[in-house]
């Protein structure tokens, strides 16, 4: 896996700055990234536009399309629709820090543009997963900074 | 022009309006919130189908599209929104997330202005936005100024070149081609433009265009062009070389710029300015410029060159008769005659002349006009005085042919005087002098004819000093130059003074000037109207004086020329004058030779019953010398007949001299009209006059003409203490002699007075 996603590192640009197997073996609590977050707090430093509710409640809306979307997808092989849910995915997801989400969403990009069916099923599957936990992580987010 | 569109351009930078393109809401909503925290003024659609359906109605100042859309991807979206109207230069950023080159190229062929990595530092995606929004502010001010030049360059009828040394040639800019008159799609080659210039102008500009290059320099010219449609035009060329790296001309890039109207312009206010608007004949300036010109050349080639001064006879006489614009035909007519008589140049001008070689001062030959009917012509080389004698000769010969002037055929007669360089003058000055000169002396030999001027004929040419005497005269009557003097008339029996004939004379800087020497030129230039307008009122003046003073309340005479009589106001203006100092009409006589009555006697008579009604009495002057019809004598309301001084003058030595005047006295008597005898200056002429049976009389006798305070002292040391020699001499009667002859004098009347 790991040497499937080398050849393209700067498809996951937001995170470079961290080594990259760090994301991966993170504890729950550290599954948003900290400067992503820090540069979306930027956007509104006093809270009074409420942007991180908008972001991640924009984030929920997104992901409850998507995630539909991907099933269906997959139940009909359709690689076209994969590819552009992982796609939006992959930015929106490095938007708001879920730099592991991000990179599944690469990869699974990167594999569909290889041709490469292999796998495919436990990525998708293993995205999916990945979506509550960042969905509780960004909850749990908002509580502790309101 | 530098400063200005940068600043204006930052000004609608402040909140540059953005088309947010993308189907994500969560990068939207980033995006958007961080580029409206940074001034951006932000609208969101989440597809290219949206997208597209909002720039029909609105555009952006740029548009932001996310690449990878559902249905109108990013790529398609901006190939549609390029085909749209007016968003051909609307800036367009392409989002992607796929940095690779495929999808960059795609970005560009579909029509992108740029691509942006999207990337969760929004400073960079800002700086992006607003590079992108400065420089296609830019490109649009470069458009509108380019246009603009193109525009001002089209009203200026100028376009732009470049030629390139070698194989480049030459190049016109559209504006360039529209000065030739051709499309834009034209080729015009330096040979083809060469054709266009007429063959001499032609080898002229390619030799000035040779040493141009050689020396690398500024070319400006002007040049004619026949265009293809045939006409000519004038073209300005401006061109300023290039230089390569080595500093050698490698080229020039200048304006075309076609300059016929203004060139047209300067043509007419130079030709204005040297050229007599009536008959398009040089004027005076261009006429004296052009013989300063000849004389130059004859000093240095050492010729002979001739002016003729040529003067029309009587042209006044014409003007005066058949009015001013008969007038100017003829000096038309006149004019053209009289080119037709020399080599006439109409094209040297200032400037022009030393280009020209060594005949160049043929082209000087010329008539002018000098101004009102004086004309000169101008022969720059003549090989004796016969050669301007013959051109003077069929100016003459021309001159005798009929002018159809106002419907009526006219005959014009010319005086021409000439003068020869250096024989009669080595200066312009002198020889248009000494041709007047030689003009005044035909005009004194009785016109129409031509003279060489003469050292002699200058005691003949008084002309000079008529002329100023002429202006002077003008100004006579504004200075209150003019006085009259008073020749008592006197009743002799009596030894009174029974009137008054005024006479003018003018104090010209205290010298008093003979009449016999501005009254024919006051008459010639119709001065004599307004003289003799001033002479009524200056009479009524004099007689309010002499009422007051010495309680004299006889009649003023005032000589009149027959036109005055003529004039319509005349009555109105002697009543004004008699109004103005209170005085009766009938202090005022009027006198008007008896010549003058019978030449104009139709238009006189009716003025002369008007006077006649109102009570102001006419005097009939050198009653004698003309040839009055009895018939009209004894119709006329006169009051006077007054002999002329001719008959007194012989009185007493000739028998003849004596049967006029009675034939006179006797014709005044039997109708019922006063006689009275002028230039009576012995004892023994008055005594005849008395004889034949007339008493009243004036001469020297008794008085010159004096002036009205020196007239008071004689009456007071002569005519009362009864000095004088004549008095008694036929005063023998005493003192009812005056009363007869005042008696016999009222009863003499023609009419009772008003």
């Amino acid at each position: 896996m790991l040497n499937e996603r080398l050849p393209h590192p700067r498809d996951s640009q937001p995170p470079s700055e961290r080594p990259e197997g760090g994301a991966a073996e993170a504890p729950t609590a550290d599954v948003l990234d900290h400067e992503a977050l820090q540069r979306l707090r930027a956007l509104d430093p006093t809270g009074s536009n409420h942007v991180m509710e908008r972001v991640v409640k924009a984030f929920e809306t997104s992901v409850g399309k998507l995630l539909p979307q991907l099933q269906s997808a997959m139940d009909a092989a359709d690689v076209v629709s994969i590819r552009h849910v992982a796609h939006t995915l992959k930015s929106s997801s490095a938007s708001i820090g879920a730099m592991k989400l991000s990179k599944m969403c690469v990869e699974i990009e990167a594999m569909i543009l290889r041709g490469q069916d292999e796998g495919m099923g436990e990525k998708v599957a293993a995205l999916a997963a990945e979506v509550p936990i960042v969905l509780v992580a960004l909850q749990r987010m908002i509580d502790n900074n309101p | 022009m530098n400063d200005s569109p940068v600043s204006a351009g930052d000004e609608l930078l402040a909140h540059p309006k953005v088309l947010l393109v993308d189907d994500d809401e969560v990068n939207l909503l980033l995006t958007s919130t961080a580029l409206r925290e940074r001034g951006f003024n932000i609208t969101e659609v989440q597809s290219g189908e949206d997208a597209i359906e909002m720039l029909a109605r609105w555009v952006p100042d740029v548009v932001v599209l996310d690449a990878m859309m559902p249905g109108l991807d990013g790529f398609e979206t901006c190939r549609q929104l390029r085909s749209l109207p007016g968003l051909g230069a609307l800036p367009v950023l392409m989002l992607t997330g796929l940095d690779d080159e495929a999808s960059i190229t795609r970005a560009y062929e579909a029509g992108a202005t740029d691509f942006f990595v999207k990337s969760p530092q929004w400073s960079l995606l800002t700086g992006r936005l607003r590079h992108l929004l400065r420089s296609s502010r830019t490109r649009l001010e470069l458009e509108r100024s380019k246009s603009k030049l193109a525009r001002a360059q089209d009203l200026a009828r100028m376009g732009s070149f470049d030629w390139k040394r070698g194989h480049g040639g030459l190049h016109f800019s559209i504006e360039g081609l529209r000065v030739f008159g051709l499309g834009p799609d034209s080729v015009l080659t330096l040979r083809s433009t060469l054709r266009m210039i007429p063959p001499d102008d032609r080898h002229e500009l390619l030799l000035v265009l040779h040493e141009i290059l050689r020396q690398g320099s500024v070319l400006a010219i002007d040049v004619p062009i026949t265009l293809h449609d045939n006409r000519h035009r004038i073209f300005h060329i401006e061109a300023e070389p290039e230089f390569n790296e080595l500093g050698n001309v490698c080229g020039y890039t200048g304006v075309v710029q076609d300059v016929t109207d203004r060139r047209l312009a300067e043509d007419k206010i130079r030709h204005l300015a040297n050229f007599d608007t009536l008959t398009g004949l040089p004027n005076r300036r261009q006429l004296l410029w052009r013989a300063e010109r000849a004389v130059e050349f004859s000093r240095r080639i050492g010729h002979l060159m001739a002016m003729l001064l040529i003067d029309l006879d009587r042209f006044k006489m014409i003007n005066d008769t058949l009015g001013h614009a008969a007038g100017d035909e003829l000096l038309i007519e006149v004019s053209r005659r009289l080119r037709s008589c020399v080599r006439h140049c109409d094209h040297a001008m200032e400037n022009s002349i030393e280009a020209l070689g060594s005949h160049s001062h043929r082209t000087l030959e010329a008539v002018g006009r000098l101004g009102g009917d004086e004309f000169v012509a101008l022969l720059p080389e003549v090989a004796d005085e016969g050669d301007a004698e013959r051109v003077a000769n069929r100016i003459l010969e021309l001159m005798r042919e009929p002018i159809f002037v106002g419907g009526q055929e006219c005959f014009v007669t010319a005086s021409v005087g000439i003068a020869l360089y250096p024989r009669d003058g080595t200066s312009v000055a002198d020889l248009v002098r000494n041709a007047d000169v030689a003009m005044y002396f035909v005009k004194s030999e009785g016109r129409n004819d031509a003279a060489l001027y003469h050292p002699q004929l200058s005691g003949v040419g008084k002309r000079r000093e008529s002329l100023e005497l002429e202006s002077a005269l003008h100004k006579a009557l504004e200075r209150n130059e003019l006085v009259l003097h008073y020749q008592p008339k006197i009743d002799v029996r009596g030894a009174r003074m029974v009137g008054a004939e005024a006479l003018m004379r003018w104090q010209r800087n205290g010298v008093l000037v003979a009449p016999g020497d501005f009254i024919p030129l006051a008459e010639d230039t119709g001065l004599i109207i307004p003289m003799s307008e001033w002479a009524i009122r200056e009479a009524a003046r004099q007689s309010r004086i002499w009422r007051d003073n010495i309680g004299f309340t006889g009649s003023i005479a005032v000589n009149l020329p027959s036109r005055l009589f003529e004039r319509i106001d005349l009555v109105e203006q002697i009543h004004k004058a008699c109004a103005l100092y209170g005085v009766p009409h009938n202090a005022i006589e009027l006198e008007i030779t008896e010549t003058g009555l019978m030449k104009d006697l139709q238009h006189v008579i009716p003025s002369l019953h008007r006077l006649n009604e109102i009570g102001v009495e006419i005097s009939i002057d050198d009653f004698g010398t003309g040839y009055s019809s009895l018939a009209y004598l004894t119709m006329l309301p006169i009051s006077e007949l007054k002999i002329d001084r001719s008959f007194v003058r012989d009185l007493g030595m000739t028998p003849q001299s004596s049967a006029v005047v009675t034939a006179i006295i006797a014709l005044a008597r039997s109708l019922g009209l006063r006689v009275i005898a002028e230039g009576v200056e012995n004892l023994r002429q008055m005594d005849v006059l008395h004889r034949l049976g007339c008493g009243l009389m004036q001469g020297f006798l008794f008085s010159k003409a004096l002036p009205p305070d020196d007239l008071e002292i004689w009456l007071q040391k002569t005519i009362l203490p009864r000095k004088a020699a004549w008095i008694g001499e036929v005063g023998s009667g005493g003192v009812t002699g005056e009363e007869a002859s005042v008696s016999e004098w009222r009863a003499a009347r023609a009419k009772p007075l008003a």
